[in-house]
């Protein structure tokens, strides 16, 4: 097993203090606003799958959230349990995503982008003209928050620990599965199908697997989303958001377990923080992504792997250096 | 260990530290609240996305009232802190946005404009127990039992009915088709507007749902010439609307254009020129009635931020005033007695000028006063008719 570098588990170790500890210093926009990246990493952590590993674009990821979204504010609405409603968020998104995946095996890249840009403007029109069922462009108002082994989330700090709670489980069954076989052959499709397919990989299987539990994190995403917001209406599910989650992907570093909790953090905190610049807030946020593209496209963690590499080669430079004149004069 | 490494592994624990603090400080964010001698009045509103021509003419009218207002010494001695906030026109930052002030605060909220963004920010002002004054016209907002929420322009279950019997008595329109955004405010008016019809028994031959920041109407237009009502009743946000009236003054659309307050709005009729001459209907607010107050304020506006105000304008502006006359009659800062005395209240302009027009707000939050019926001559806004308060 990998030995985990002293350095990682303080900061892993610092960052999971601050997280628990929070609610003692922020107040409640803080606590709603770590509670939304909570969520937000979700389906970030789902899109990084299917991009950043499996290598398949989707641009339908936040058609994902909202579609998990509406399942659990109807079923709650209705009266089904929350967390009933919460599984059948992640089987239905698992489910559709599956189907989604199919395209992914005839059409690859930009063509892949197309198709599912086209599923996402399909599930918006579907929430927007359906009334009968969702309540079409006024969207569900008033979502009841779950209550969790007895506690009720109804105030942030509740509901931050629960969405907390739920990003760790998420990210444990992520960090399983990309060291699981499914995982290697994950990236074996991303890297080279052809190769994977000569070595036993079922490039078929794997493509709809990828969509699939990509989707199911947005469904899940979604499931907390709806009680976190308290409403949802079909604008808010709308490409944009798709794009948005892929822009965290790849700000943060596609590929790179940690890329997902550092893009949505950039993505969330950035344009508030810059908020004080009133009227050029979001100009400077643009030019801040446009320039960090630019200059890493790998992302937010790319450049600290970039940063690593030198420093290795650096150190293995140092040792030749050290090790050249020793073997000069043993001659 | 070298004495290096053990500096190097300080130095790193150290930025993590620096990290971990700055991480701690960008989520904290920088406090907002007034000091003593301020009240604070955030705005939270549509200033970027298809919002944005609403919602900056609505923080224009607020900024001017403001300044006015702290030129004088402010209310009750204290003067007003307004922070404008951006909504980005998406109703989940508008409600992280409200999340956002209630940590400091506030005296009251102003805003949103959009109806979606307003339906989810008002529970919060409820829970928190802070009067909203929003611009929102969307029938569901005053018809939730919110007792907190306050309106600056009609409900669209007012300005329905009175567009309706224009529709049927000034017109004599057997025969309507009716062209509409497809988004909360469309949406709502076209629902409001088609049982109005009905009720009138004025047949709608076409039902048209357009999308929001369409650029083509010519398929629109198409069908609305096919359909051959005697009036075309058009339910779409400014820019929307000045494409649509290029649009069917190319194709020579026949019948009456008629429209609420947007489509004879300032903006529309800056965008389409020539192509909005002759539309008609029903307006809420303008500053062009034939109303000293309103005329100044529209003068006061064009001299401060060169351009000339909408409705939004108005609305914001208004707000302000009412706050300040609803705060000095209470003669305190305490946010739910100023919902309770909002509930039944009616202020004259004689009482508070920079009200404008004599208004008055009921139980439910729901605003009347007089409202115009106009038509747009020679690319300006005409007011043909000065309808009364529904309460007389």
């Amino acid at each position: 097993m990998k030995r985990v570098h002293p350095l990682a588990l303080i900061g892993g170790v610092i960052v999971a203090a601050f997280l628990l500890s929070a609610p003692m210093f922020l107040k409640s926009y803080g606590i709603y606003l770590l509670a939304l990246w909570a969520v937000t990493t979700i389906a970030a952590l789902g899109l990084n799958l299917t991009l950043g590993y499996a290598g398949q674009i989707s641009l339908a990821q936040g058609a994902f959230v909202g579609l998990g979204a509406y399942t659990t504010a109807l079923m709650t609405g209705a009266g089904v349990p929350y967390f009933v409603a919460f599984l059948a968020s992640g089987v239905l998104t698992f489910a559709i995503g599956w189907c989604l995946g199919y395209p992914a095996l005839r059409v690859q890249h930009h063509f892949l982008a197309f198709v599912t840009l086209a599923f996402s403007t399909l599930l918006f029109l579907l929430m927007r003209n359906e009334q009968w069922l969702t309540n079409g462009i006024y969207g569900i108002n008033d979502i009841r928050r779950p209550t969790v082994f007895g506690i009720s989330t109804n105030k942030n700090t509740e509901f931050y620990y629960f969405a907390l709670s739920m990003l760790v489980a998420f990210a444990f069954i992520k960090w399983w599965m990309i060291r699981s076989p499914w995982g290697r052959a994950f990236i074996a499709l991303r890297e080279n199908p052809l190769r994977a397919a000569s070595l036993g990989v079922n490039v078929r299987r794997y493509t709809l697997m990828a969509f699939a539990i990509g989707s199911a994190f947005a469904g899940f995403a979604g499931a907390l989303y709806a009680p976190l917001v308290q409403f949802i209406e079909p604008n808010s599910f709308q490409l944009t958001y798709s794009l948005k989650l892929l822009l965290m992907v790849l700000v943060g570093g596609a590929g790179y377990f940690l890329g997902p909790f550092m893009g949505a953090l950039i993505d969330l905190l950035l344009p508030e923080w810059l908020r004080f610049t009133q009227g050029y807030y979001l100009l400077i946020y643009s030019a801040l992504v446009v320039t960090l593209m630019a200059f890493c496209p790998t992302g937010v963690l790319g450049i600290v792997e970039r940063i690593r590499e030198a420093r290795i080669s650096r150190a293995a430079s140092a040792a030749r250096a050290a090790q050249a004149p020793s073997a000069t004069s043993s001659n | 260990m070298t004495t290096s490494t053990h500096f190097a592994r300080k130095s790193a624990l150290r930025r993590r530290l620096l990290g971990g603090m700055l991480l701690a400080s960008l989520i904290g964010l920088p406090a907002m609240s007034a000091s003593a001698q301020e009240i604070f009045i955030p705005n939270i509103v549509e200033l970027s996305g298809a919002g944005a021509v609403s919602g900056t003419n609505w923080r224009d009218g607020i900024i001017l009232a403001v300044e006015e207002i702290n030129a004088k010494g402010g209310i009750l001695g204290k003067k007003l802190n307004v922070p404008h906030l951006d909504t980005q026109s998406d109703a989940s930052v508008a409600r992280a946005q409200v999340q956002k002030v209630m940590d400091d605060k506030p005296y009251v909220i102003l805003g949103p404009v959009f109806s979606g963004s307003v339906l989810v920010t008002m529970a919060l002002a409820q829970q928190n127990e802070i009067p909203e004054f929003v611009g929102g016209e969307a029938s569901a907002i005053t018809q939730r039992g919110n007792k907190f929420v306050f309106r600056t322009a009609f409900g669209q279950q007012f300005s329905m009915p009175k567009i309706a019997n224009y529709i049927r008595d000034g017109l004599k329109a057997q025969t309507v088709a009716v062209l509409w955004v497809n988004n909360d405010f469309g949406k709502g008016g076209r629902d409001n507007f088609v049982k109005e019809m009905a009720s009138r028994n004025i047949k709608v031959v076409a039902d048209i749902s357009t999308e929001s920041g369409q650029v083509d109407f010519a398929a629109d237009v198409v069908k609305l010439k096919a359909a051959n009502a005697d009036a075309v009743f058009v339910y779409t946000n400014e820019e929307e609307s000045a494409r649509f009236l290029k649009e069917a003054r190319k194709q020579s659309l026949k019948g009456s254009l008629i429209g609420e307050t947007t489509l004879l709005s300032q903006k529309v009729i800056e965008l389409a020129g020539d192509a909005a001459n002759g539309v008609k209907g029903h307006v809420g607010l303008t500053s062009d009635a034939p109303i000293p107050a309103l005329n100044a304020f529209g003068e006061k506006f064009k001299k401060r931020f060169n351009y000339a105000n909408d409705h939004n304008g108005i609305k914001g502006y208004i707000a302000v005033y009412a706050i300040k006359h609803a705060t000095e009659k209470l003669g305190k800062f305490d946010s739910k007695a100023l919902a309770d005395a909002m509930h039944g209240l009616t202020i004259t302009p004689e009482q508070e000028p920079g009200i404008l027009m004599n208004s008055t707000w009921d139980a439910n939050g729901d605003i009347d006063r007089a409202s115009f019926l106009g038509e747009v001559v020679g690319g300006k806004q005409k007011v043909v008719e000065v309808l009364p308060k529904l309460g007389k």
